[in-house]
């Protein structure tokens, strides 16, 4: 009897092709991560920061802290993750084969990597 | 007994026609359910409607369809529950499935799904049947049902009538043909805890964790609310979530 | 199991259908728009941040404005997508490994009630200066 939906083979635990969870699973990690990045994120620039905004001089200040500008970074990854992780959960409901859900986590990490180093770049300059 | 005329506004499919409605007004008593009103709109009206209907009382899953666009059991509906009294009584078949005809559509890729997580229907419980099970399936022509060698591993897969409606409900059914959805997914569960064999448990885990298994559930939790069975079948999909997980810590561990 | 004769773009619309749907639904289509908003605001905010790399001159102007009336209530706005999607998406990584499945209605109301509180307060405290 035809059994389309049934795989020949039991999972593997050594496989090298990752496992279907892993974007819903990084996706949770990362939006509980950042609850707490966005938090302190938003308090030390809005409610530290006198008039809860910061003009040049402050914001080379700010960044110039070490503590600062790791967590800011470490923000910058995590919420670049997660919205590339977003953006690919609502494409692949528009029912991509499976390469092309392979193409598409590709060309998303790309344009994440993208982001951050333009991100850093910036950071870079602005410190000095 | 008040009598009701109910104006149904019912859809209508024919193979190589325009999908449409026909409006059909039907008497029937004011305690009757809205399989009687269908079953009055052929009987009366138009003999070429199409419909499912057996049992009447919610445990054959045949009659589903939406009522209003909400996914019902007819049989158990009644008509004054759902009907304000005077605007038509919309009737549409089960989204996410192929229209056959009018309001029946093609189930075979549900009962695909129940094969894949080995659930189907046993019958242990029939043993006052003159014939036991193996020789009913040498009387049974092979060409009118195909059975698998292994028949005692069959189980009656508990509350699930199959009636569909969670699969039409399901918003992620709609996109991708392969999902195992709601009912498939549930049965997989089901299946885990009543087996034994750890080579058949991880095989079932590694399909509900596979690419159209339960990590493209995006917790609408629309099968929960139209299950007429409480099935739950949410709740089993996050179940199935853990088990995959902690699965996977063990053989991890074990490495 | 091809849905009849819709093809799959139409298909994959079908979460901004909430007609007759419950409120599981709602917070699903809810968290995708707000998901949307803040990916269009994140790339929105790296832009204006790149006034930065020209200095004191064009950053401090954008700052002026940043003060103004209409920039706040776009910034009420967002803060309210932000409490949308961030404790919904709470609700669904608990959920999501079977933490008050049962009760998910509840929990989507409560959050909600949470989410208005908080911006309650933001709007009082961005207006009230």
């Amino acid at each position: 009897m035809e059994k389309p939906l049934v795989q020949e083979t039991m999972e593997n635990p050594f496989a090298k092709e990752p496992k279907a969870s892993w974007g819903w699973l990084l996706q949770v990690v990362t939006g509980v991560a950042l609850l707490a990045l966005l938090g302190l994120h938003f308090i030390a620039n809005h409610f530290i920061a006198k008039g809860g905004l910061r003009d040049f001089a402050d914001v080379v200040s700010y960044l110039r802290n070490p503590i600062i500008l790791v967590l800011e970074v470490l923000f910058l990854v995590v919420v670049t993750t997660h919205a590339m992780l977003g953006v690919r959960a609502i494409v692949m409901d528009f029912g991509l084969s499976d390469r092309a859900e392979k193409r598409l986590s590709q060309v998303l990490a790309v344009i994440g990597v993208l982001t951050v180093g333009y991100c850093l770049w910036l950071t870079w300059v602005i410190i000095h | 007994m008040r009598m009701l005329e109910v104006p149904l506004q019912i859809f209508r499919y024919k193979a190589g026609e325009q999908p449409h409605y026909d409006m059909f007004t039907v008497q029937v008593e004011e305690t009757a359910h809205v399989i009687d009103a269908i079953d009055k709109a052929w009987a009366i009206h138009d003999h070429s409607l199409t419909f499912r209907r057996a049992c009447h009382h919610s445990s054959c899953g045949s009659c589903a369809l939406r009522i209003n666009g909400v996914e019902k059991l007819p049989c158990i509906t009644l008509i004054t529950n759902v009907w304000d009294g005077h605007s038509p009584l919309r009737l549409d078949p089960l989204r996410n499935f192929p229209i056959v005809s009018d309001l029946v559509v093609d189930v075979s890729g549900f009962f695909q799904r129940l094969l894949a997580a080995n659930m189907t229907i046993t019958r242990d419980a029939e043993s006052t049947l003159p014939l036991t099970v193996d020789e009913l399936a040498d009387v049974v022509p092979s060409e009118a049902v195909e059975l698998p060698d292994n028949l005692s591993r069959f189980n009656r897969f508990e509350n699930c009538i199959e009636c569909g409606i969670c699969m039409s409900a399901c918003p992620t059914m709609a996109t991708d043909d392969k999902f195992l959805g709601p009912a498939g997914l549930a049965a997989i569960y089901r299946a885990c805890q009543k087996t034994d064999d750890p080579d058949e448990k991880a095989h079932l885990l590694a399909l509900a964790g596979g690419e159209h298994g339960a990590w493209r559930c995006h917790s609408a939790f629309e099968c929960m609310e139209a299950c007429p069975q409480a099935v739950d079948a949410a709740g089993k999909i996050m179940a199935l979530r853990r088990e995959i997980t902690a699965n996977r810590f063990k053989r991890i561990r074990r490495r | 199991m091809a849905t009849h004769e819709y093809p799959k773009v139409r298909r994959a619309g079908r979460w901004f259908d909430v007609r007759q749907r419950n409120l599981g639904m709602w917070a699903y289509a809810l968290n995708r728009i707000t998901g949307i908003g803040l990916v269009v605001y994140l790339y929105i905010h790296l832009g204006v941040l790149s006034l930065l790399s020209r200095g004191p001159g064009s950053w401090d102007a954008f700052i002026s404005v940043a003060h103004s009336p209409f920039f706040l209530t776009l910034d009420v706005i967002l803060l309210a997508g932000i409490l949308i999607h961030g404790l919904n998406g709470l609700r669904l990584a608990l959920t999501g490994f079977d933490v008050g499945v049962r009760r998910q209605k509840a929990l989507f109301s409560a959050l909600m009630l949470v989410a208005v509180a908080a911006l309650g307060v933001a709007i009082l405290k961005i207006f009230g200066g």
